[in-house]
This record gives structure tokens, C-alpha cells and sequence, in this order.
């Protein structure tokens, strides 16, 4: 497997009170990989990181193959960039911000541009500062696809969109991404949103990375068990991993486990237990339920 | 690429630039209709070295509302429209900078029409002479200098900008204890000589700035 993104041992400190140690990130070539994680978790850092806005203690970063930030000029114009908060001059006109944009990227496609604008309804001579919060991001977003990027990393591109503007937004995503096969990082604290459209998942705390996997793992993977009989220790032959433990009603005891199949009902009853009731769990319980088993071990 | 930021930044340059040009067009026609009854030859330079001072405070606010304006946007936007595009860091400076000298042409060629319009419609005393080339190149020089400096300084950032504050405090407060100590130190002087006297960095800016002299 290929990766669009890759972060070995990634290192950064922002004063006393955010530190992120050895983030092992893996974004495969193609696939759209949601970034999930609470607000200060530190996935806007990590993504400043990877596109050389910031500079890492430590680690390796890899973008498309090529070394960051020491390959930073002929990376930034293979990647499409929409920042947490908009970035464009707010002074320039809405076509100002496409001929500037298009100066820069040699790649840009002019009618595509205009389609997409005709598509998002954003006139030509409206000032970047005077558009409402959802015309920003739509300009943003055609800003990034217009210019044909192998990767997009998108910070929060949908955050404070009314479900209009945001359908919109990530249909013209979708399209783009299914017509190019590009690889998508996108990070966003509103799960169900990228449960719909991701195919990779990773979870992000406290400057930790809490997960990585398939988003179909994930959602299948995570379950809630109930337990009676438990043993006070499971031994290393566990087919699954429990990601937390604790007293259920009564006698019975509530575990978080990933990987489980239906398969390993034996394995539990070979322990002297019962599982009495298995429970899917969505992605946005399971997402809380990884984080407050990785902050309970912290 | 030039010509992209050479158009963007003219969007928020173009007011200050504006009015710099009518101010250093109308300036030497002024100081010249300011001398019209004035027939005495020293009276003549003694008012043209008055609007003197009127050239150096104009080149400086050019300079330095040409190299704020430059990076205003990109402040605004805590450079990360900057940073993201696929130009080596020293080369979107560049681009950035030379916009800023092109705006810094129309207000040069502003005081140099002024100037020799002025020269051309009023009289001058007999024995002096016209300098309007002179100081349209000087006027060139020093809103090029001002504007080097200050496009320097605001591309930085707030901790540097912060230094350089703190140098010149530290040279006033220096002077402040060595006047409470009874010490016979000038220390602001000998600063601002090495700075304005030639070859200061600022040198430029001293002497005499007349359209009409001996």
C-alpha cells in the first residue's frame, strides 16, 4: 500500500500546554480519510505540519511521496489546501481570488473554475469579505479543486455550513475525488459527516493518535459486549482487543471491543464467561467510547 | 505570477498611492506660488528649504504606507494563503516587493511633472537656479529606502518588529539616566547622526531638499 500522507515519529510542542509525541499517520494513495477528534486535539496542528506551515521538533513527513517541508514548493502544487478559517484576501473580488489562484498553480483548469462557480453561485464581482460564511467555503473549496490537486487536505471545510451549502460542498468533493481518483484528508468533529463518505478513519487527542483504520472496520468492528463470569484477566490468545471494562447491571460486566466477530463467542465461553448481549455501536458512540478508553489509560 | 500580485495588491495600495501622487504633484507648485512676492533671493531659499522638510516627510509616508499596505493582507490572513502556494518563500517576498516599488513610480513621476511645471510657470529671483530633476531622483531614493526598511520591517514578525522598538527605547532610556546621572552623554544625537549622517543608512534623507538654490 501506497500513501498519499505519511508522518513517522511527528513531533511538535506549542507551549506548555499542547505537545504532540511520535504521530504515526497513514494516509492511503486514494482513499478519503476522515480526521476525527475533538476541538484542540490537535489535528489542525498536524495538518500546518504536513503542508510546511509549521515546523516539526521531530519525525518524518511525507506528502505524495516526497519529503516535507524540503520538497515544500513542488508539493504545495500537487495539494489543494482549505484551512480551518478563510484564508483568501478579503479585499479581492471573488474573480480576483481565481486569477490569483490560477497565477500561482500551473495547473489550474479555467473552465472547470467557471463551471464550479456557476455551480456554487458565486458572482464574479462580489468582494471575498462581503460573501457569508458559506460562499467562503464554496469559494475555497473551487479554489482547491480547480487547480487539479493529487491530494486535498481539508481542515473543518464544512464546520458552521447550513446542510445546504454543506451538501453542496461535498457532493463537488465526491465528484472530483471519484473523476480522479485524488486522496482526501479531511478533518471534521462532526462524525456522522464523514461516516458517509470516508473509507479510512483516524482518531485524534490530545496530540495522540488514538486510531487508525478502515472505516468499515471501525463501524463493524466496534462493539459493546455484556459479560457475566468474567475473568478478572483475559490471556494474550484474546481474538479481540478490549479497549475498556467496567460494571454493567448486576453481575454482568460492559466491555469495548474491536475486531469482535460472532465467531468468538466460543473463545469468551472457553474463559468460563457468556457474552448476553452484543451492541453495534455507531460511529460517533464509537469515537466516544475509543476516546474515553484512551484518556481512562492516560 | 507578477503580474497576478502586481494587480492584487494595486486593490489595496491604489488610495494611499493616489494621493501621494496629488500631494507630490501639487507640492513643488505650492512652495513655488508660495514665493511669488517674495523677490529676495535668500527669502526665496529660506521658504523652498521650509517645504523641504514637505519632500522628506512625503517620501517616508510613502515609503511606509507602500510597504504596510503590501502586507496587510497577507497579516490579515496570518499568512497562510501566502504559505500555501507552491512559490519558494523568498521568491512570493520578492514578487511583494517589487510590486511595491512599481506603486512607489507613478507618485516619483508625480513630483517630477509637479516640479517641472512649477519651474516652467513661475519666475525666480536672478543668480538661482532649478533643481527639478535633482529632487525628483532624491525624492526617488529616499521613498525607495523608506519603503525598503518598512517593507523589511512589517514583513517580519510582531517579536522582531518588537526588538527594534525596544533598540530605540533603550537608547532614550540610556540617555534618560545618563542626563540623571549628570553624565554629559548626547547619546540620541551620536544615534541619530550615525543613522542620518552620510553613509547612514538614512543619509538620504538629511540636507538640503530645494527645488530652487544657489
Amino acid at each position: 500500500m501506497t500513501f498519499a500522507v505519511e508522518t513517522q515519529g511527528l513531533r511538535y510542542r506549542a507551549g506548555r500546554n499542547f505537545a504532540m509525541e511520535g504521530v504515526d499517520l497513514h494516509v492511503p494513495t486514494g482513499a478519503i480519510y476522515g480526521f476525527l477528534g475533538p476541538n484542540g486535539a490537535g489535528k489542525t496542528t498536524t495538518i500546518r505540519l504536513i503542508l510546511g506551515l509549521l515546523r516539526a521538533t521531530g519525525g518524518r513527513i511525507a506528502v505524495l511521496g516526497e519529503s516535507m517541508p524540503a520538497a515544500r514548493v513542488s508539493v504545495l502544487a500537487r495539494v489543494g489546501y482549505v484551512p480551518d478559517r478563510p484564508h483568501v484576501h478579503p479585499s479581492l473580488t471573488v474573480a480576483q481570488s481565481m486569477e490569483l489562484h490560477a497565477a500561482f498553480h500551473a495547473r489550474w483548469d479555467a473552465r472547470w473554475a467557471t463551471e464550479l462557480k456557476g455551480q456554487f453561485r458565486l458572482a464574479d464581482d462580489r468582494r471575498v469579505g462581503s460573501l457569508s460564511k458559506g460562499e467562503t467555503g464554496k469559494l475555497m473549496m473551487l479554489l482547491a479543486l480547480a487547480q487539479l490537486p493529487e491530494l486535498l487536505v481539508l481542515d473543518e471545510p464544512t464546520d458552521g455550513l447550513d446542510p445546504v451549502v454543506r451538501r453542496d460542498v461535498l457532493e463537488a468533493l465526491l465528484a472530483y475525488v471519484s473523476d480522479r481518483q485524488a486522496s482526501v484528508l479531511i478533518s471534521s468533529h462532526l462524525v456522522h459527516e464523514l461516516e458517509r463518505i470516508c473509507d479510512w478513519v483516524g482518531l485524534m487527542d490530545r496530540g495522540a493518535l488514538v486510531a487508525e483504520l478502515p472505516m468499515r472496520e471501525f463501524k463493524s468492528g466496534i462493539k459493546r459486549l455484556y459479560v457475566t463470569g468474567a475473568p478478572a484477566l483475559l490471556d494474550d490468545t484474546t481474538p479481540f482487543t478490549v479497549l475498556s471494562r467496567g460494571p454493567a447491571n448486576g453481575a454482568a460486566e460492559q466491555w469495548l471491543v474491536r475486531g469482535w466477530t460472532p465467531d468468538m463467542h466460543d473463545h469468551v465461553t472457553s474463559l468460563g464467561a457468556t457474552v448476553t448481549d452484543v451492541i453495534d455501536l455507531d460511529l460517533e458512540e464509537g469515537f466516544v467510547e475509543l476516546l474515553r478508553s484512551f484518556r481512562d489509560k492516560r | 505570477m507578477f503580474k497576478a500580485i502586481l494587480k492584487t495588491q494595486w486593490q489595496w495600495t491604489r488610495t494611499a498611492v493616489l494621493l501621494a501622487a496629488i500631494a507630490a504633484f501639487t507640492m513643488p507648485l505650492l512652495s513655488m506660488n508660495s514665493n511669488v512676492p517674495t523677490i529676495q533671493p535668500r527669502s526665496f531659499i529660506s521658504v523652498m528649504q521650509t517645504w523641504g522638510v514637505g519632500y522628506v516627510v512625503l517620501a517616508a509616508t510613502v515609503g511606509l504606507a507602500v510597504a504596510i499596505l503590501a502586507w496587510s493582507s497577507d497579516h490579515r490572513g496570518h499568512h497562510v494563503y501566502a504559505l500555501t502556494l507552491p512559490v519558494a518563500r523568498w521568491r512570493y517576498v520578492l514578487l511583494r516587493f517589487g510590486a511595491g516599488v512599481v506603486f512607489l513610480v507613478p507618485v516619483v513621476a508625480a513630483l517630477g511633472a509637479g516640479a517641472l511645471l512649477a519651474v516652467t510657470m513661475f519666475p525666480i529671483p536672478q543668480g538661482l537656479h532649478t533643481y527639478p530633476w535633482a529632487l525628483t531622483a532624491r525624492f526617488g531614493f529616499a521613498a525607495l529606502v523608506a519603503f525598503a526598511i518598512f517593507f523589511a520591517i512589517s514583513s517580519a514578525t510582531a517579536r522582531t518588529a518588537g526588538y527594534i522598538l525596544g533598540a530605540i527605547a533603550g537608547v532614550i532610556v540610556v540617555q534618560f539616566l545618563a542626563d540623571a546621572a549628570g553624565l554629559h552623554w548626547d547619546v540620541v544625537s551620536h544615534a541619530v547622526d550615525l543613522v542620518l549622517a552620510y553613509p547612514g543608512v538614512l543619509s538620504v534623507f538629511s540636507g538640503r531638499w530645494a527645488l530652487v538654490d544657489v
